[in-house]
């Protein structure tokens, strides 16, 4: 939730959402926090808030609701908590996102994944429990990766926390999505989770078995 | 929808290496924003179970076992509530998680119920805010909105 100024200069050179700043969008307008402001070791974060907004997803689609409306009484399955910048006049990929190179899936604290039973993605059992993921952009696939430092912020690469890499191709879609969005899908046996952002999107298969 | 850590900021610090106590808890809420709305007493109304936050219930997560009031509070995920009045606000910790707001909040599953004194703000904070500060016993959870601010108290 907080930053300091030191932190913004070490956004500079983390893969992050907040750099490459070209005009027309002035830089006031995509900070996704209050990180100028604000000195070290304030307690008090009676903040503004975040401009890359906090969200959460889970599956099946919507649990929290369904569980109001309906009598679900199985547990959720998965859920991902990520903040979603916005595109705000930008070039995404190939520019604000290089290619080759790690992107957080979102913005401040890194997106978290939390698998409330064992799941299979592309053969691999992938256990119950909670990772952070990330992704290598390509100009035709994304690598996502599944990594262990949890409770972490932005991405500092870890690559020895890693636990799985799958590599997923990518869809050009003919609209386009101005803030970063993800989303769980129903299918058959399990579920996608897509991934998407301006002209583009991607299907991670998770399996039950 | 926001986080908050104990040990405050514990992200940041831990890709600054900067680390020097045990990660011990987290809250997970949506921000309501004030709007130049009454909120207590009216949006929030007294004596009523309000959910904390907005949109999906407002989650605590403990990584570790702490006591609130002499009571033992295992490890694990809650659901945390708290019911407005002019005097005291009551914070409740209840197992039923990944629910929405409080329209489903069912009290057999309450763990803890604790009554907090109620204070003013110095100024007025326009979206909700909920965050952790150091004690010497443990921590603070702060809940802040309005002209209004009440803590609850963890040990550990």
């Amino acid at each position: 939730m907080r930053e300091t100024g030191f932190l913004f200069l070490q956004f500079l050179f983390l893969l992050s959402c907040n750099e490459s700043v070209k005009s027309p969008v002035a830089a006031s307008d995509i900070k996704d926090s209050p990180i100028i402001n604000r000195s070290e070791n304030i307690v008090n974060p009676n903040s503004n808030l975040d401009l890359s907004p906090m969200d959460m997803i889970y599956f099946p689609e919507d649990y929290p609701i369904q569980k109001m409306t309906k009598h679900i009484s199985e547990p959720p399955i998965a859920r991902v908590i990520y903040s979603r910048p916005r595109i705000q006049g930008r070039k995404v990929f190939g520019e604000l996102l290089k290619y080759d190179s790690p992107w957080r899936l979102g913005a401040n604290e890194s997106t978290e994944i939390d698998l409330f039973r064992d799941v299979y993605i592309e053969g691999n059992k992938v256990p119950a429990g909670r990772y952070i993921l990330y992704c290598i952009p390509k100009e035709k696939s994304w690598t996502i990766v599944f990594n262990k430092n949890i409770d972490s912020w932005g991405l500092r690469m870890d690559q020895s926390m890693d636990i799985f890499r799958f590599v997923i191709p990518i869809i050009e879609t003919n609209y386009q999505e101005e803030y970063f969005t993800m989303r769980f899908e129903a299918k058959d046996k399990g579920m996608n989770l897509l991934i998407s952002w301006d002209h583009t999107t991607a299907r991670l298969p998770i399996n039950y078995q | 929808m926001d986080m908050s850590y104990y040990p405050v900021n514990y992200p940041v610090l831990k890709i600054q290496d900067k680390i020097t106590e045990p990660l011990i808890a987290r809250i997970i809420y949506s921000r309501p924003q004030n709007a130049e709305r009454k909120i207590f007493g009216e949006m929030v109304p007294y004596n009523t179970v309000w959910r904390l936050g907005a949109n999906e219930a407002t989650e605590i997560e403990f990584f570790t076992d702490v006591k609130i009031a002499e009571k033992k509070i295992n490890k694990g995920r809650y659901t945390i509530y708290a019911i407005v009045n002019p005097d005291k606000w009551t914070f409740i910790i209840n197992t039923d998680t990944d629910s929405w707001g409080s329209f489903k909040y069912q009290p057999s599953k309450d763990i803890l119920r604790f009554d907090a004194p109620v204070q003013k703000n110095a100024d007025i904070v326009e979206n909700l805010s909920i965050y952790f500060d150091k004690t010497k016993t443990g921590m603070l959870l702060v809940v802040s909105w309005d002209n209004l601010s009440a803590s609850l108290p963890i040990n550990f």
